[in-house]
């Protein structure tokens, strides 16, 4: 799926917390349910930062052309009925890919308030991935 | 029809039109009916601007403090309706979504800017202009004032001159565009829920009799207008010779230069964006290419690559780059204008002509178009296309293009690439053209700025936005005081 326009982008990067959050409600359920609600929030919290920026960053006169973004690049399978170990993993996948995207998209934002936005959720995708790598490498 | 028949809205109630007129309003990346509008009479032109005169001297007397708390709240409102409002101006007018956010943002900041009408209104003073005399300048309103507004940003326009006017303390009549007039109606419903007091703001569908009834009637103080240079000229002059102020933008051919020292990679995205936003439907928008020297081959082959990638489509498709235009009419006018071109010796390196959206066989869609060996003085060079259409001019040097520039009708806006700051310095100072953008296509002031335009583009003296706005919308009186 080509990203290439700034709504194609923010639609993407809210659609992907909606997804997140979702899966990490049915994680939830499965166990590790505070880590987990805590970063269902943390998506939720995210819909609503990007849903700002699409309003006000928007700015008519730099609505340029955006090239080599590919949404299919950051797709990552999910199970939410998996076992614990195994959502922990998905769930690390999801974040450093989720941190990947918004690293790669700032990169290409004409708009700075966004791509600085952007560079500030791929920061926190990252600390979620190592939070979910630590848990994972846990035993029991 | 998701919009049904639309009514106009006078002292504060919603009116169904009498009038046996109307049309049909479609969805140009559909071609379906979404709305109709009605061709308003002069009597119902004329029970607005009534209207209007009765609120005006409660609304003066309100005080700017308690005016701009309106704005707040209607400020509000535009924010919790924001996506509703873009998707409908996208809806009405077929531009992308992204523009239509834009859009509406950009309506929203001049009521942003507005509501600071308490410090914006203020006046001025002198102590001791002679022993004993002070004399003081106070700002005061005028009354009945009105907007004629353009199809190409149907949200947005009104919105350059309702908030500043209302705010001033005056009274407001909007006459939206017959094309586009969804988008206005769905505002109106904002101010009412924003419980303006009934008459201050008034809304009358229709065309040129609602134009000329509000231009000929003795209790409308000014107009304010965006549009083509000769509806401009025509509105302009009766407007005078009623003894209205008058505020016409108009017309645009836009030049875009490009120097030798240009960055290509930006410089070409920044042109794309310019010649084919909005579908090449904005009066910013570049649709003459001055490509300077050496830089002429390499940028004509970037454009071309880049122009022929974009996605042409229905706005609502988040992926699209470009809409539909406006109407049948407009889409007929510009393959018009592609084959006169043609047909006086330009050569087409992108033809728009061609293009098919899927799922989408009777909208009004055209594709990126570029012609090449542009001469100064053929139409498409002189003449405002309104559409998709981009020519390239090859000039020797940096004076040629400013020659090419001077003898273009129009001074709407125009840009200039490089990395010089000589010569940015030079096409700023010696260029008659009232937005000027320096490695910026499209040169659109913010609310704080007044939209400017000369030559052709702009009949009158205070533009829409800014200080000018303010100044428009009052009478200063002077007041030389002496005590005994």
């Amino acid at each position: 799926m080509d990203l290439g326009t700034f709504g194609a982008i923010l639609r993407f990067a809210m659609d992907w917390e909606q997804r997140a959050a979702e899966f990490y409600e049915q994680a939830a359920r499965t166990g590790n349910e505070v880590l987990f609600q805590e970063m269902a929030g943390g998506a939720r919290k995210r819909i609503g930062r990007l849903e700002q920026a699409r309003r006000e960053g928007v700015a008519e006169m730099i609505l340029e052309s955006i090239t080599g973004l590919d949404g299919d690049a950051y797709t990552v399978a999910l199970d939410p009925t998996a076992d614990g170990a195994a959502l922990l993993r998905q769930a690390q996948s999801l974040e450093e890919s989720a941190a990947r995207f918004y690293r790669d998209a700032a990169a290409r934002l004409p708009i700075r308030e966004v791509m600085r936005l952007f560079q500030r959720l791929g920061q926190e995708h990252e600390s979620a991935g190592q939070r979910f790598g630590e848990a994972a490498s846990q035993p029991g | 029809m998701e919009y049904g028949t639309l009514k106009n809205y006078i002292g504060g109630e919603w009116v169904a039109s009498s009038s046996n007129e109307i049309l049909d309003v479609h969805n140009p990346a559909t071609d379906e009916v979404i709305a109709r509008v009605p061709l308003s009479t002069a009597e119902e032109v004329n029970r607005a601007v009534t209207a209007a005169r009765e609120a005006f001297q409660e609304w003066r007397e309100t005080p700017p403090l308690v005016r701009s708390r309106y704005f707040f709240r209607l400020k509000a409102l535009l924010e919790e309706h924001f996506e509703d409002l873009a998707r409908t101006v996208t809806k009405e007018h077929g531009k992308i979504i992204d523009e239509a956010r834009g859009e509406v943002r950009r309506a929203i900041e001049n009521v942003e800017v507005a509501a600071g009408i308490p410090s914006l209104m203020m006046g001025y003073n002198a102590e001791d202009i002679a022993a004993g005399i002070d004399e003081d300048c106070v700002l005061q309103p005028v009354g009945v004032f009105c907007c004629v507004a353009p199809f190409n940003f149907p949200a947005m326009v009104p919105f350059w001159f309702l908030p500043y006017a209302v705010a001033c303390g005056n009274t407001y009549v909007v006459k939206p565009s017959e094309r586009c007039p969804i988008s206005q109606s769905r505002l109106f419903e904002l101010l009412d829920e924003a419980e303006f007091p009934p008459g201050v703001v008034n809304l009358v569908n229709g065309a040129k009799g609602v134009v000329d009834a509000l231009l000929t009637h003795p209790d409308v103080a000014g107009v304010s207008f965006v549009g083509s240079t000769p509806v401009g000229k025509y509105i302009y002059a009766t407007a005078a010779a009623h003894g209205k102020r008058a505020q016409c933008q108009a017309g645009a051919k836009n030049g875009l230069v490009v120097m030798p020292d240009a960055p290509l990679g930006p410089t070409v995205a920044a042109i794309l964006t310019s010649a084919f936003g909005t579908a090449g439907q904005r009066c910013l928008a570049g649709s003459l290419v001055l490509a300077v020297g050496d830089v002429y081959e390499p940028l004509k082959a970037r454009l071309v690559e880049a122009a022929a990638r974009i996605k042409v489509g229905n706005g609502l498709d988040e992926s699209v780059q470009m809409g539909p235009v406006v109407s049948r009419k407009s889409l007929e006018r510009i393959l018009g204008y592609i084959d006169k071109g043609l047909q006086e010796g330009a050569r087409l390196l992108l033809d728009g002509r061609t293009v098919r959206v899927e799922g989408h066989p009777n909208g009004y869609f055209i594709g990126p178009t570029i012609f090449d060996d542009v001469r100064p003085e053929m139409t498409i060079a002189r003449e405002e296309i309104f559409g998709p259409v981009l020519g390239i001019i090859h000039v020797p040097d940096f004076d040629a293009a400013l020659e090419v520039l001077e003898n273009i009708p129009y001074g709407n806006a125009a840009s200039l690439f490089t990395a010089s700051g000589k010569w940015a310095r030079e096409f700023k100072y010696r260029l008659r053209c009232g937005n000027i953008g320096i490695n910026v296509g499209i040169a659109a002031p913010i609310a704080t700025f007044p939209f400017a335009g000369m030559k052709q583009s702009f009949f009158g003296d205070l533009h829409g936005q800014g200080r000018d706005a303010i100044q428009f919308f009052t009478d200063r009186k002077v007041v030389i005081t002496r005590w005994f």
